[in-house]
């Protein structure tokens, strides 16, 4: 591990709590939100680590916290978003969309595309994976009458 | 139904201020959708037709001697984001589901918790906290971690003031993140050693429409298109706004 994942992951915790806390969350639910955040950057280093593509890391690691979050719900008896939207936050492309501005501005055309691009993929990848962890929740529970 | 047309009114009343609550709060469209319509089964409708979108609810509640009573709410206010007040309103629904109460008491516990309120307190240092370790995650020094938290605090005290006019979501997306990109322009300007993008990256996810533009996505792949082409339309236009703002205050810097 170097220095750079270390913190990382110890930023993913502190801002998947810092938004926990925006968002009013009860404070007993705090620790978990953050560990939330903490869990899906360390899914998606390991992924990268094997596959070094974007879209697949983000997509198994948000799977990841939607599977994380339905667990905590489970334990808790409350609605897994509370646990889900924080768990995200570190996957949020904040910083491709920064620079494909930045490079707009600079009429940087091939920064601009690239950047582009790369926060469509994250976007993307974010929402795939939370839809699948759905549609196997779907999958197991029976349509009520 | 045992209940008087009097009494039937009111609980679709209640019904409606409690839809339009729990999707201020952040309730996803087929959440908002799915409890109102166990509401309205538990208070003994044989049919509910329930149809929301992020500016309006229309349910219809159809009783077992075939009255059927029609209201619906334009929701104005965006709202934000209360998890405190979401689990309440979700542990209320489970209770309601599981024993229907007393119209009355049903109304006193949806005002009860429509009045809660995030402290400014928490929101500011959590938006310090957000705003600082995300900068530093995506690859700042602690002097830019401390920079983004201060300007963090102002973004968290600008909403707050802005929330109370009534300006709109996008401008006052691209007026903060104007203000806020122009700050971090000159405190680089001032402090060599600290760097604007990485500043800036940390404060705009404290601005990025990001659970509105993944809950619009997962609502276009989960079979509720038209609520996400409307709310994914509505975050686009925040984050473009946003983008613009951050475009400005880049381009200003460039030219002083």
């Amino acid at each position: 591990m170097t220095e750079q994942m270390i913190i990382q992951l110890a930023t993913s915790f502190a801002g998947s709590l810092a938004f926990a806390m925006i968002f009013g969350l009860r404070r007993r639910y705090l620790l978990a939100a953050g560990l939330g955040g903490l869990i899906s950057w360390a899914v998606y280093l390991a992924v990268h680590s094997f596959i070094d593509e974007i879209f697949i890391g983000c997509l198994a690691a948000a799977s990841v916290a939607a599977l994380f979050a339905d667990i905590l719900a489970h334990v808790y008896k409350a609605p897994a978003t509370l646990f889900l939207i924080p768990s995200l936050i570190p996957l949020i492309p904040g910083s491709s969309l920064y620079y494909t501005m930045s490079s707009l501005v600079r009429q940087d055309a091939a920064g601009a595309r690239y950047y582009g691009i790369d926060t469509i993929k994250w976007a993307l990848a974010i929402a795939a994976g939370i839809s699948l962890v759905i549609a196997v929740r779907e999958l197991r529970t029976k349509k009520d009458a | 139904m045992l209940y008087t047309d009097a009494q039937r009114r009111e609980i679709l009343h209640c019904i409606l201020d409690f839809g339009e609550l729990y999707l201020n709060t952040g309730g996803e469209i087929s959440r908002v959708e799915d409890t109102l319509s166990r509401i309205g089964r538990a208070y003994g409708a044989v049919r509910m037709d329930v149809f929301v979108i992020t500016s309006s609810i229309v349910v219809t509640m159809e009783s077992g001697d075939g009255e059927s009573m029609t209201e619906s709410r334009r929701i104005e206010t965006a709202g934000s984001t209360d998890f405190t007040r979401f689990e309440e309103l979700n542990s209320l629904s489970r209770r309601v589901c599981a024993q229907p109460m007393a119209p009355e008491l049903f109304r006193e516990d949806i005002r009860r918790i429509g009045e809660h309120r995030t402290p400014f307190t928490v929101s500011l240092a959590g938006s310090m906290l957000a705003a600082g370790s995300l900068s530093m995650f995506f690859g700042g020094t602690w002097m830019d971690g401390i920079a983004a938290a201060i300007f963090g605090a102002a973004i968290c005290w600008l909403q707050s003031r802005i929330g109370r006019t009534s300006l709109n979501t996008a401008a006052s997306n691209l007026l903060i993140s104007l203000i806020i990109g122009l700050g971090a322009g000159i405190a680089a300007r001032i402090v060599p050693v600290l760097n604007m993008d990485l500043i800036l990256i940390g404060d705009i996810m404290l601005l990025i429409p990001g659970i509105a533009m993944t809950n619009a996505v997962q609502n276009m792949l989960v079979g509720n298109p038209l609520s996400g082409v409307v709310r994914f339309t509505e975050a686009l236009i925040w984050a473009g706004a946003l983008a613009f703002g951050i475009f400005i205050a880049i381009w200003i810097m460039i030219l002083i």
